[in-house]
């Protein structure tokens, strides 16, 4: 494939998937581990876990990973063909879903009480919870393979829930902890 | 105390500048505080209801949460493109950012000692995404109806391996059909 057909690719794939991403973006992780790793073979397994934990702690919304998934994408052609990729890929996942919000922010509040805003409101939830736990399922299985690994991942999940520190903390002593050899891939 | 009054309504620019600064005041974290702080307190564009109920909408619709409200303030002022104003303002810095990153780690990841360091991340990283679903999960706890339909939805990603558009296109009226708000009693 030439880099114009993958660019192409990204951006039909991130176009399409946009208006799905429920619950704030992370609910298309999965999908997007399943595009890029298994069907598109984009970028490999331990480097879509990689790119998930750059997303994670770089500052700025998480979800800006499909820019790093394109930008992977990309690289095989060239480091221009790459950036020109994640920067295809982050616009094409932001904008159906853009449209989309600016017409809710002009309607919303005319909609107040509309049976559709009240089951739209209520309906999507225990649906997106599902999806959430499916991700976190997924990133689990592709991040971890020894015992070591998920049980730093268990006891940052229980401290995300029972504790306000920053996660940027658990990243550092998790990467020292990988550094010393007790995080193994 | 009665609340100050509310400034001017933004320009494109100031919308650019002001989400540019809420994306520079949140490099440590805290996105959607640091943007009311900024939005509500310091430059008076909307009050704290308007805000909230911004939040709200971000939150429903598709799209990324922070980015979603950047999109809503912009548009409440000056339309489509006071949206696209705000998210760029937003993304910029932090974009390039990452953008570098990627740079350097497709450079340089098959160096054993940066490998390394980025399996512990990694193994962080998916800690926090485990805890996603369980943050929400208490909103549900109680409605047996919400947890049947989000099981039904785990099973069959996780274990069908169901594609997530069908899904949600198949899921999503089911469960709105399900939720849909009855009368209370039926008029005689």
């Amino acid at each position: 494939m030439s880099g114009l057909d993958t660019f192409l690719q990204v951006i039909w794939t991130f176009l399409r998937l946009s208006l799905f991403s429920l619950g704030g973006g992370n609910t298309l992780l999965q999908e997007y581990h399943h595009l890029a790793v298994n069907h598109f073979h984009w970028i490999t397994d331990s480097q879509f876990a990689d790119l998930y934990a750059l997303a994670e702690a770089a500052p700025g919304p998480s979800s800006m990973i499909v820019g790093l998934l394109g930008l992977g994408a990309g690289w095989p052609h060239g480091p221009l063909w790459g950036l020109g990729t994640g920067v295809a890929a982050e616009i094409a996942v932001l904008l159906p879903s853009t449209l989309v919000m600016v017409m809710a922010a002009l309607s919303w509040s005319q909609l107040k009480d509309a049976p559709i805003r009240v089951a739209f409101e209520r309906g999507l939830g225990p649906i997106t919870l599902g999806i959430l736990f499916s991700v976190g399922v997924t990133v689990l299985r592709t991040a971890d393979h020894h015992l070591p690994a998920y049980l730093v991942s268990l006891l940052v999940c229980a401290l995300m829930l029972f504790t306000r520190i920053s996660p940027l903390y658990f990243m550092v002593v998790a990467g020292l902890l990988g550094a010393v050899g007790i995080i193994q891939r | 105390m009665t609340p100050a009054p509310l400034g001017p309504s933004p320009s494109r620019r100031q919308l650019f500048f002001g989400m540019l600064q809420v994306a520079l005041s949140a490099f440590g974290g805290g996105l959607s505080a640091w943007s009311q702080r900024i939005v509500v307190e310091q430059r008076r564009w909307m009050t704290n209801e308007s805000f909230l109920t911004g939040l709200t909408v971000a939150r429903l619709f598709p799209g990324p949460n922070q980015i979603n409200m950047a999109v809503y303030i912009g548009a409440y002022f000056r339309g489509l493109p006071g949206a696209m104003a705000a998210i760029a303002g937003m993304l910029l810095l932090p974009f390039s950012l990452l953008m570098l990153v990627g740079f350097v780690y497709f450079q340089f990841h098959a160096l054993p000692a940066v490998d390394r360091v980025l399996t512990g991340v990694v193994a962080a990283a998916a800690g926090m995404a485990l805890s996603m679903g369980f943050k929400i999960l208490d909103e549900y706890w109680k409605d047996p109806l919400a947890l049947l339909l989000a099981a039904l939805t785990f099973i069959g990603l996780q274990f069908l391996h169901l594609q997530l558009i069908p899904v949600v296109l198949v899921g999503g009226p089911i469960a709105m059909a399900l939720y849909w708000p009855r009368p209370a009693k039926p008029k005689p």
